[in-house]
């Protein structure tokens, strides 16, 4: 840990007033049942205005909090728990399901790449947009190790989550697709933990299959990204 | 208590070794290399899934908290999101919507014969 930029108050005030922040919405989350009061996405929402509004610049926010974003490998880690108690259910097709994820997630992380780099022409945007559908600690860290934008990563999993998970059902329900280990599969492909957690609200057949598969494909989009993008970046 | 150390420690054990791993092989992130030594180990038996289940679930339910000085980086891109806002969140939506489609179009074709209700959810 480096502390140079700032001092060491100033940084435990910082970090216990986003845990404070993060800690009350979650609760009024959990309290009036609203999914759309994404703890994440409301602190970002209010901190944003704080930092402006006291002239505290990014990089010193980043070191002063240094401490939460330390806590994201052991939460990736955690992470095997989830995956060790489905893991009996994916063991019978494992092959089948590997495969078609790891296709699926070739397609779309070529696809996203290419068309961020044509519109937009900036590759640590074109990377972490790449990275959208992974669940978030394993996204910002694969975002951060290609010198990828993890800010950008962290938003647009936001969006690929809310998105899926609200209109995903709908649109697989509408192309006629009705089992529910494909609805889950798909959705938790797509749509990682947000996915699965409002899968598992209605139908827990679906939640389930949901976490398993947003857990390998983080695993396969980790293997395939540092492959993909240096095969992609010559092209533009 | 017991079970939260146990826990804390468990989840040490496997980061340190995925460190280690990662340093010897390179490849993967360590704390992947550690989530799947986590799996592997809780298969094995060599950690108590009763023991770490609590603690784990608690653990997940709360990583939000990781990523928001991640997230709060977004205030250097205002610029960005002004010129490319639109273009950003329609590359999401439609390969968002291109994935979810590509998976569960397979997954309905090749797995539906061979699949059975998954049970146990956990909640994260």
């Amino acid at each position: 840990m480096s502390f140079d930029n700032i001092n060491l108050i100033d940084a435990l005030i910082l970090t216990l007033m986003t845990l404070a922040l993060y800690q009350s919405i979650s609760w009024a989350q959990q309290k009036w049942q609203l999914i759309w009061l994404n703890p994440m996405l409301f602190s970002t929402i209010v901190i944003i205005p704080y930092l402006l509004v006291n002239n505290i610049d990014y990089p010193s926010y980043r070191d002063s909090t240094q401490v939460l974003n330390a806590l994201l490998e052991p939460a990736t880690v955690a992470l095997g728990f989830p995956l060790y108690q489905q893991l009996q259910h994916i063991k019978r097709y494992w092959k089948e399901l590997i495969a078609i994820l790891a296709l699926g997630i070739c397609i779309v992380m070529i696809i996203s790449f290419s068309l961020t780099m044509l519109l937009i022409h900036q590759t640590e945007i074109a990377i972490a947009l790449s990275l959208k559908s992974v669940t978030t600690p394993i996204g910002i860290t694969l975002t951060e190790r290609l010198q990828g934008d993890s800010s950008i990563t962290a938003f647009a999993i936001m969006i690929a989550g809310f998105s899926g998970a609200i209109l995903g059902p709908i649109w697989l329900k509408f192309i006629n697709i009705r089992s529910d280990i494909a609805i889950g599969l798909a959705i938790g492909t797509g749509s990682h933990v947000i996915g699965s957690i409002i899968l598992s609200k209605n139908n827990l057949n679906q939640g389930a299959y949901s976490s398993v598969a947003l857990i390998i494909s983080a695993l396969l989009t980790a293997l395939i990204i540092p492959i993909i993008v240096p095969l992609l970046l010559p092209l533009f | 208590m017991k079970n939260i150390i146990y826990t804390i420690i468990a989840i040490s054990i496997c980061l340190i070794s995925g460190r280690m791993l990662y340093s010897v092989i390179g490849g993967l992130p360590a704390s992947l290399y550690g989530m799947v030594l986590y799996c592997i180990l809780l298969q094995l038996g060599w950690f108590n899934p009763d023991k770490v289940q609590q603690a784990n679930q608690w653990g997940i339910k709360h990583m939000g908290i990781c990523f928001i000085p991640a997230a709060v980086g977004i205030i250097n891109h205002f610029e960005l999101f002004q010129k490319h806002g639109y273009s950003i969140v329609a590359i999401i939506l439609v390969t968002t919507f291109i994935l979810i489609s590509f998976v569960g179009i397979l997954v309905e074709k090749y797995l539906t014969t061979k699949s059975k209700p998954a049970a146990d959810v956990k909640d994260y």
